[in-house]
């Protein structure tokens, strides 16, 4: 049993002029290396919060982030840029695929920024895109495929350069039924085959079972945390 | 990110917006040829003047005068208490200046020269034929004066001119000199009666008449030098006192019959002339240089040109502004993408180079183009502006504008630098754009 993220008494407080708006409060959790956790909880509840929390992308008001050994809120802006690049991976509820850029080119960006040759990046760009489905859109520019095929093209984008960690907000919140099953599966198998501890942000009670621990949010603060499958399973 | 893929990525964005990269750069064309032609023209103005400078004469050579300027009259024996010779010590302590080539006193003298039906009215130039050759005196026909010569001349490039016939001039008809400066007989004589009998009771001394054997003749079209007749300056020196003698003109004072008026003194090249013309001056001598003229001319020329340059710089100052509106617009454009590419690991440095690496190619770019404007324009001054363009001060046949090589680079650092100092802003703001924000607006 591995642990690998750390929140320790983490705390977000938003100031709205005079108003203080605390969207976290006192947050400990402990996520475990390979593991599959689901964040549940009402709109408003500080889902989105937490994970941008954990993924460097907010600095908490108060508290630790420790992931492996790094403490994610002492870190600089470049510090982090370095350490998303290289850790993390990101899906997004409306897909954030840049808009210029063919799917290919979008995949493989976030390679760009790692000084990955062209070469190389476009050949592991293309295989990541063949193995989410879209070996024959290699070319389509956002704007020429489906919701369901460009959060696949996100997915590429988050796995392609095999992240320890992948975070995504509501991967599924703009898809039909069908469309979010084939997602999600896509996105577990993918975690599963690469080893890669997957934290997913989701109102869906659905979804939900899909994780291997579901923590519920409400109102900021951990209300339950629900084993779905036990720890020895994973561990 | 590694460079490649940044020029890559910027090329990319900037064609992305054709028409305003288009319209950007079109402004810094206009801002870089504007500073450019205006400059030109000042340079222009500055070759004019250099060319005419030149014509006036050499602008290299120093005139010194015998100091009568500065320190205290010394009442008991009426003379300066400083002042200093202008004799032949002062001369060779001229030829030990660092940069002097040469020096040679100056005498001179007047008379007249006759040539067969041909008179002229002549200035008589001692110098030292051993140093002539180190001043700029360009030889037309035949050679400069020599050691060794004795009642050599060499005549200046307008003498031809000055001759004329007495006789006929007195009928009232005016026939263009026909004489041959190298192969004529030519006589000096102090005598400017011009054979005119002398009144009655009238006593005219009896001057000496000179063979003169001419060895040269100098290029026309130096004001300096046109009218004038060189010789040897021992020779001058002593046909000065057989005029003087003839005169029955007091002898002078044994101790003063070294001292010269004039001297001239050579300096190696036109940017050293200032230095010594300070040294001779410090030790109390009067002098004067062409280069003088040219101070003043470069200074005058310079006000003109900042002035000019200004003008230009007002609507590079508005490309400048330009660059930066476009690339901030650019930032609201693309808010999102940087906040993805921020997410997706790109780091600040990457996008602040991407930023200003835009913004130097608009630049760059803007400031080549801008070289082109201008050579056009310059051509087209220099082609069809000169009618306009004679009428404030500009020499005849000299090129109104002028680009010099280094301008061509100046102006491509500068529109580059220009263009990234504009992207700075930008770029800042777009490094401290909130990667979560950004990726919040629609
Ligand atoms: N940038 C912000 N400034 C001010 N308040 C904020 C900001 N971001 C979030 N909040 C507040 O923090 C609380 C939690 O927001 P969060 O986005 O984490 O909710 P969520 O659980 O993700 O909701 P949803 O399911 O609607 O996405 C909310 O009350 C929200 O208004
Ligand atoms: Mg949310």
């Amino acid at each position: 049993m591995d642990e690998l993220i750390n929140l320790k008494n983490v705390r977000k407080v938003y100031r709205m002029g005079d108003e203080k708006i605390v969207a976290l409060n006192d947050i400990n959790l402990t996520i475990y290396r390979e593991e599959f956790v689901c964040l549940l909880g009402t709109s408003g509840s500080g889902k989105s919060t937490l994970l941008n929390l954990m993924a460097g992308l907010e600095k908490p008001t108060k508290g630790e982030i420790i992931i492996g050994k790094h403490h994610i809120e002492k870190m600089n802006e470049k510090q982090l840029a370095k350490f998303r690049q290289l850790h993390i991976g990101f899906v997004f509820q409306s897909y954030n695929l840049i808009p210029t850029l063919s799917a290919l080119e979008n995949v493989s960006l976030s390679l760009t920024f790692r000084g990955v040759p062209k070469k190389v990046r476009e050949k592991m760009a293309k295989e990541m895109l063949v193995a989410v489905g879209l070996g024959n859109r290699l070319r389509h520019k956002p704007s020429e495929m489906s919701g369901g095929q460009q959060q696949r093209v996100s997915i590429a984008r988050a796995f392609v350069g095999n992240p320890e960690i992948v975070f995504a907000d509501e991967p599924t919140g703009n898809l039909d039924t069908k469309t979010t099953i084939e997602v999600m599966d896509l996105i577990t198998d993918m975690a599963r085959e690469h080893k890669q501890t997957l934290i997913i942000v989701t109102h869906d009670p659905e979804i939900a079972p899909y994780g291997d621990r579901i923590i519920h949010l409400r109102d900021g603060s951990i209300e339950k945390i629900v084993q779905n499958k036990k720890k020895e399973d994973y561990a | 990110m590694n460079r490649i893929d940044l020029i890559r990525m910027g090329l990319k964005n900037l064609w992305r917006r054709k028409l305003r990269t288009f319209l950007t750069i079109l402004g810094v064309l206009i801002g870089t040829s504007s500073i450019i032609v205006m400059l030109s023209i000042g340079f222009g103005m500055q070759e004019s003047y250099m060319g005419m400078l030149s014509r006036m004469g050499d602008l290299t050579t120093i005139n010194v005068y015998k100091g009568y300027g500065g320190g205290y009259m010394d009442a008991s024996s009426g003379r300066k208490s400083n002042e200093v010779k202008l004799n032949d010590e002062a001369i060779e302590n001229f030829k030990n200046i660092p940069h002097v080539v040469a020096a040679t006193p100056l005498v001179e003298t007047w008379g007249m020269i006759v040539s067969g039906k041909n008179m002229a009215y002549v200035t008589l130039k001692g110098i030292d034929p051993n140093s002539m050759q180190h001043f700029e005196y360009k030889i037309a026909e035949g050679r400069l004066l020599e050691p060794g010569d004795n009642l050599a001349v060499v005549f200046g490039g307008g003498m031809r001119y000055n001759f004329y016939n007495e006789r006929d001039l007195k009928r009232g008809i005016y026939t263009p000199p026909d004489v041959d400066l190298m192969n004529d007989r030519m006589v000096f004589t102090f005598d400017t009666s011009g054979g005119y009998p002398a009144m009655p009771g009238e006593q005219r001394p009896r001057y000496k008449e000179y063979n003169l054997k001419v060895v040269g003749v100098l290029q026309e079209g130096n004001w300096d030098t046109d009218y004038s007749v060189f010789m040897p300056i021992d020779t001058v020196q002593k046909m000065i006192k057989e005029k003087e003698k003839a005169e029955n003109y007091p002898q002078q004072n044994k101790s003063k019959d070294n001292e010269y008026e004039t001297a001239l003194v050579k300096v190696d090249s036109i940017d050293h002339v200032e230095e010594v013309q300070q040294v001779i001056t410090d030790s109390g001598y009067n002098a004067y240089s062409l280069s003088d003229s040219l101070k003043e001319m470069k200074k005058m020329s310079s006000t003109i040109q900042a002035v000019l340059g200004g003008i230009g710089a007002i609507s590079l100052l508005v490309a400048a502004i330009g660059i930066t509106n476009t690339m901030v617009m650019s930032i609201y454009e693309r808010t999102k993408e940087i906040g993805i590419m921020k997410v997706i690991g790109a780091s600040i440095r990457d996008i602040k180079r991407l930023f200003l690496f835009e913004s130097a190619l608009i630049g760059l770019l803007g400031g080549i183009f801008g070289i082109g404007m201008s050579f056009l324009l310059s051509f087209g001054l220099n082609h069809f502006g000169s009618g306009f363009f004679m009428n404030v001060g500009f020499e005849p046949g000299s090129k109104i504008s002028i680009i010099p090589i280094w301008v061509v680079f100046a102006a491509l650092a500068f529109s580059t630098f220009i263009g990234i100092l504009s992207g700075y802003y930008p770029a800042r703001r777009a490094m401290k754009l909130s990667a979560i924000e950004a990726i919040r607006t629609e």
